[in-house]
Order: structure tokens, then sequence, then C-alpha cells
């Protein structure tokens, strides 16, 4: 079977084809899911929203013209109903911060002793879910979902100029944190 | 000279400069063990970062998902047969009504017919005869047939409605144990 594209898929759900939207979800839950997790640094409440997600873009359809990715789309229903979810839990939200001139500081979560133990890959990953939500779902669309810095603009409705300066301030504080516990030094 | 800053070195990284910058860049790393040290440290975080692994979500999603959709699509389809067949039901009732009324007045007219003799006779009897056929239908034993037919539609209706938002709330209480 050859593989169909979102908008044929789409299209197909469109003319009443329910089950069809099951290639969608399949497509993309893994992907969102790690984003959602990130980004409300719970597994149980990421799926809640996933499943929320899901119910409000199959609602949608009809208002999905197919002039963006559909990619786009999706995560951008993702994206603000994190940001919803995690207002409406009343926590401290990036879009509360006004800017991305925010600092954050990563380094006053660990102890060196507890990094050391780990390894590195294991911590990177670990470590994303320590960022701000935003930074956390910068990260996760650029690298996992593989998307452009244009991309991650629209579905965030911030410049790509602010964009790149919350992806290179993550990258950063990564770094940061590796070179003052000497996590790689025999790799540098 | 451009001055090497982060923003500089995760440009560099990201292949955002151009040539002579990318020179530029390379000469300073080349003269410098500490910024060697820190693009080192980024390009590791940029490698670590681009092999991270997607979460899983809970087995049987998807199924428990689109059973949701399509118990949310059945659903209003149901409402949909529902409130048409009281409103048929409702319509059918009001033109026996009206019916009745129509074949009362032209009745009770027909016998009077002879006698008038202009338009605006007929017409003030037509609806003369209305107003009486209404009232005989609106009145004692009239009255109390009517109030019991709609008195049972209501109680019909509430019934299957009440049983409806029942059987959607569990439906909904299904999809959300997902």
């Amino acid at each position: 079977m050859r593989n169909l594209s979102d908008q044929e898929i789409i299209d197909s759900v469109k003319r009443g084809n329910d089950s069809d939207y099951s290639i969608i979800v399949d497509k993309y839950k893994n992907k969102a899911f790690s984003m959602l997790k990130r980004m409300l640094k719970n597994e149980f409440d990421a799926e809640e929203v996933l499943q929320d997600c899901f119910l409000k873009a199959y609602k949608s359809l009809n208002a999905f013209k197919g002039e963006a990715k559909f990619s786009t789309w999706f995560y951008r229903i993702v994206y603000n109903t994190a940001l919803t979810r995690l207002s409406s839990q009343k926590r401290k939200t990036e879009s509360e911060m006004t800017s991305v001139e925010d600092h954050f500081n990563l380094e006053s979560q660990y102890v060196a002793d507890e990094i050391e133990k780990k390894d590195l890959s294991k911590f990177v990953q670990e470590t994303i879910t320590k960022l701000p939500e935003r930074y956390s779902a910068v990260i996760t669309m650029f690298y996992l979902n593989e998307m452009t810095i244009e991309e991650i603009s629209g579905v965030m409705g911030i410049t790509v100029s602010n964009v790149k300066v919350m992806l290179h301030r993550s990258r950063n504080a990564l770094r940061d944190l590796i070179l003052k516990n000497r996590l790689a030094e025999e790799l540098i | 000279m451009i001055q090497i800053t982060d923003e500089i070195l995760n440009q560099y990284l990201d292949g955002d400069l151009n040539s002579e910058e990318i020179e530029q860049v390379k000469s300073a790393l080349s003269g410098s063990e500490k910024l060697q040290r820190k693009f080192n440290a980024l390009k590791i975080v940029h490698d670590k970062l681009s092999v991270i692994k997607e979460d899983e979500v809970s087995s049987g999603f998807t199924n428990k998902l689109i059973k949701q959709i399509v118990n949310r699509s059945v659903v209003p389809k149901q409402q949909k047969y529902f409130i048409a067949s009281v409103a048929t039901f409702i319509t059918i009732l009001c033109l026996v009504i009206f019916g009745f009324s129509i074949s009362a007045v032209i009745s009770s007219t027909s016998s009077a017919a002879g006698d008038s003799k202009s338009v605006l006779d007929s017409v003030s009897g037509l609806s003369e005869g209305l107003v009486n056929a209404l009232q005989q239908l609106f009145s004692g034993a009239g009255l109390s047939i009517i109030g019991s037919i709609f008195s049972i539609i209501v109680l019909i209706s509430g019934y299957f409605f009440f049983e409806m938002q029942k059987r959607t709330k569990a439906n909904l209480g299904n999809g959300q144990h997902l």
C-alpha cells in the first residue's frame, strides 16, 4: 500500500471515513506526546492533553484548508493547548514571562554527584524537561520533530529570530552544565 | 574581525554564517583552546539533541481515541433523529387540530351559506366560525383531551431525552479513561 499524504488522509476523513483518522493519530501521537511531556513535565497530563488535541484537530478539520502543512497546524493546536493547560494549573508559564529575555538557571537544579552517574545522552534527554516550557518545546520541535525554524515560528506565533534565540539559549545552558560539571571531559 | 560570542558559535554550528565569517570563526577556534573547548561542548550538545528519542503513549491510545470520535459522531445523529421525530409529531398534531378547526368552520358556515349575500359576510362568518370552533376545542372536554395529549408528549420526550443524556455522559466518561 502506498504512503498517503496528510492531505489525502484528511480528505478521506472529511468524506466521512473516521477510521482513517487513526493514520494521522499514529503518525503524530508520539512526537506530540514527547513535546507535551517536556512542556507539562507530567506524563499523565501529557496524554490527557494529547487526547484533547486530537479531538480538537478532528473537530476543526473542516477549517484546515491545506494552506500550511498539517503538521504545523496540528502542532500549533498542541502548543496552545499545552499553554492553556499550564495556565489553568496556575503554573509559571513562559507566556507570563513576557519575552525570551528571561533567564533560567539549569545549574541550580542539579547536584554534581548525581550528574556524574548518568550517561550523557540520558542526561541531555532528561535536562530538556528542566528547561522552561517554551524552550523545551523549541528543542523538541527542532530536534525531534525535525521542524524548520520558520515552522516553529509559525507554531509558536513568535518571530524567527526569537525562535533562534531560544534555541541557542537552550543549547548554551546545556553546554554550560556539561562544561561546569566536566561531563564530557574526554570528548572535549 | 567579528567577536566570537556564544551567538556566533551557535550560528556557525547551524551554518548560518557567510563564508568570510566562517573563516574568521575557524581562525579564532584554532587560536584559542578555551573557545575550541566551548565549541566542542556545544557540538556535543547538538549531537546528543539530534538523537533524542521520542516518548511513547500508552498502548491502545489510538483505538480508544477513534472509538471516542465515532461515539461522539453517533450521539449527535441520534439527537437529530429524536428532535426530528418529536418535531414531526407535534407538527402532525397541530395540522390535525387545524384541520379539525377548518372542517368545523366550513361545516358551520356551509349551512349558513345560502343566506349570505356578500363576500364580507362570508369572511366574517368564517372568522366567527373559526373562533367558535377553537372555543369549542379549547374548552371543557376538548381542552382536557389536548392537555392530556401534550402532557403525554412532554413526558415521553422527557424520558427519551433523559435516557439519551445519560448515554452521552456514559460515552464521554468512557473516553476520558484513556
